[in-house]
C-alpha cells in the first residue's frame, strides 16, 4: 500500500486521485429537517466532502469526522465557507434524523446529515464506486455494527468526485488539500 | 490474545483486558529486587527501602497494567505522558533507593547518561519512531523498557550515595536541571505544534470525544510541568540535605574553635 508521503510525492496530492472522475449521480435523499436534498444540485459550486457512515460506528466514522471539524475552522471563512460535509446513513433503522442531528452537532455546525431508502444508498455507493454496506451479526440485546466503506469522497466544485481519503487521512492531510481542491477544480 | 498494551483499532469502553506479559515482567522485577536484597533484611533502613520499591512497582504496574497502559498504549497522548512520568522519572529513583546501595565503579559517567537519556526521551517522542514502535506489541514493550532503563541509567548518580566518585550536591543539581532543559525541547514540539503529530493517538477511537490536537497539547503540558516538578522536587530535596550538611559541617567548626580558643585561654 502506497503511504500518504509517496502519493503526495507521486501526485502532490494526500487523497487518492481517482483514474476517472465520476460525475455526480442524480440522486434525492432526505436531509435530517425531511427535506429533500438533491445531491448533484446541492453540491455543485462548493468542495463535498461526501461520507458513508453511520452514528453507531464506534471507530471509523467518529475519527474522520471529529479530524474534519478540527481542521474546518482554520481555514479563512472564504476557503471555509466553499466546503461542505455530507454524511449519509448506511444504517437507517437506527439514525433518525434527530439522532443524526444530535450526533453530528457533537462535531461542530454545519454538517448535514442524509438519510434514503438501503437500495438508494447501496446503489449510490456503487456509482461512486464505493462497496455497499453490510449489517453484521446482532449480539445480545439487539445491537450490531455495519461494514461499510471507510473513505471520505471529494465531490469538486465542478461536480465531479474526483479524490478519495482513505481512513488514515490526517488532519495535516486535510489542510494540505483542501484549500488546492477548491483552487484547482473550481468552476 | 494481547501481551502488551500497544495501538489498538477497537473502540474504547471500560471492559478490564488483561495483559499476561505486564504481570511476568513486574514478577521478574520483584524477582530480580528480591534476589539482590536477600540477606540483607536486617540491614539498618530496610523497610523504608521496601516502602520505596512497593511504591515503585506499584506506580510501574499502575502504568503498564490496564487501564492506564491501555489508554496510554492505544488512546491517549496524555496518558502516554503520564506513563513517561511514572516510567522514567519517578519508579526509577525510587527502585534506585530502594536497593541496597554499593559505590559504582567502572560505571558510565554522568555526562554520557544524560545524553543517552536525552536521546532516548527525543527518539521515543519523535512522530514517526513513536508510531513505528506503538503499533505493535514488541514495540510498545521496547519504549517502555527503554523509558525504565533510560530512567535507571539517568538517576543513578543522583540517588548515589555520597563518596568517592560520586558528584557533589551541586553537580548533581546541575545535573537534573539539564534534564530539564533537554526535555523542553520534546515537550514545546508537542505542546505547540498545530496538527496531531501521533498517527497512532489522532487516527485511534476517540475517548470521550475528547479531540487529538487537545489530547497531544495536554500530553506536551504534563510532560513539561510534570517533569519539572519532580525535577525541582529532586532538586529542593538535594540543596535541602546540601545546606543541612553545610551547617552541621559549620556548627563543628565553630565548636571546635570554641573548645580551642576556651583551651588556649586556660593555658595562657
Amino acid at each position: 500500500v502506497e503511504s500518504t508521503q509517496d502519493r503526495a510525492r507521486r501526485t502532490g496530492w494526500r487523497g487518492v486521485l481517482l483514474e476517472t472522475p465520476v460525475p455526480v449521480p442524480a440522486v434525492t435523499l432526505t436531509d435530517m429537517r425531511g427535506q429533500p436534498f438533491h445531491l448533484a444540485s446541492e453540491t455543485a459550486g462548493s468542495l463535498t466532502l461526501l461520507f458513508f457512515g453511520y452514528t453507531n460506528c464506534p471507530d471509523i466514522c467518529p475519527v474522520h469526522l471529529s479530524n474534519l471539524a478540527a481542521v474546518l475552522p482554520r481555514f479563512p471563512w472564504d476557503v471555509r465557507s466553499r466546503i461542505r460535509v455530507v454524511f449519509v446513513t448506511v444504517d437507517p433503522e437506527r439514525d433518525t434524523p434527530e439522532r443524526m442531528r444530535t450526533w453530528l452537532e457533537r462535531f461542530g455546525p454545519g454538517f448535514t446529515g442524509l438519510l434514503a431508502a438501503p437500495e438508494t444508498v447501496d446503489r449510490l455507493q456503487q456509482q461512486m464506486g464505493l462497496p455497499p454496506a453490510v449489517v453484521q451479526e446482532r449480539r445480545s440485546g439487539g445491537a450490531y455494527d455495519v461494514g461499510h466503506a471507510a473513505a471520505v469522497l471529494a465531490i469538486t466544485p465542478d461536480g465531479l468526485v474526483r479524490v478519495s481519503y482513505p481512513f488514515g487521512t490526517r488532519q495535516a492531510d486535510w489542510l494540505h488539500d483542501l484549500p488546492r481542491l477548491l483552487r484547482t477544480f473550481s468552476d | 490474545m494481547l501481551w502488551w498494551c500497544a495501538a489498538q483499532t477497537a473502540a474504547w469502553d471500560w471492559s478490564w483486558r488483561a495483559y499476561p506479559g505486564v504481570w511476568l515482567f513486574l514478577l521478574a522485577c520483584i524477582g530480580a529486587y528480591a534476589l539482590i536484597g536477600r540477606g540483607r533484611a536486617r540491614r539498618t533502613g530496610q523497610r523504608v527501602r521496601v516502602g520505596y520499591a512497593i511504591v515503585a512497582f506499584l506506580l510501574m504496574w499502575s502504568a503498564l497494567d490496564w487501564p492506564l497502559g491501555t489508554l496510554g498504549g492505544g488512546y491517549l497522548a496524555s496518558l502516554h505522558a503520564v506513563q513517561f512520568l511514572f516510567l522514567a522519572m519517578i519508579a526509577p529513583p525510587l527502585l534506585l533507593l530502594a536497593l541496597p546501595r554499593v559505590p559504582e565503579s567502572g560505571s558510565p559517567p554522568a555526562i554520557a547518561r544524560l545524553l543517552l537519556f536525552g536521546a532516548v526521551v527525543f527518539a521515543t517522542h519523535l512522530p514517526a519512531i513513536s508510531d513505528a514502535l506503538m503499533r505493535s506489541q514488541p514495540g510498545a514493550f521496547l519504549v517502555d523498557i527503554l523509558w525504565i532503563g533510560g530512567g535507571l541509567l539517568y538517576w543513578a548518580p543522583v540517588v548515589q550515595p555520597e563518596g568517592q566518585g560520586s558528584m557533589s550536591p551541586i553537580l548533581r543539581m546541575g545535573y537534573l536541571f539539564a534534564l530539564m532543559v533537554l526535555m523542553t525541547g520534546p515537550g514545546a514540539l508537542i505542546t505547540f505544534a498545530d496538527v496531531p503529530l501521533f498517527a497512532v493517538y489522532e487516527l485511534a477511537p476517540r475517548v470521550n470525544g475528547f479531540p487529538a490536537l487537545s489530547d497531544q497539547r495536554l500530553a506536551g503540558v504534563l510532560m513539561k510541568v510534570g517533569g519539572a516538578v519532580i525535577i525541582w522536587t529532586a532538586i529542593s530535596i538535594l540543596f535541602y540535605r546540601w545546606h543541612r550538611e553545610e551547617n552541621r559541617l559549620l556548627q563543628a567548626e565553630i565548636r571546635d574553635m570554641a573548645a580551642r580558643s576556651v583551651s588556649t585561654a586556660d593555658h595562657l
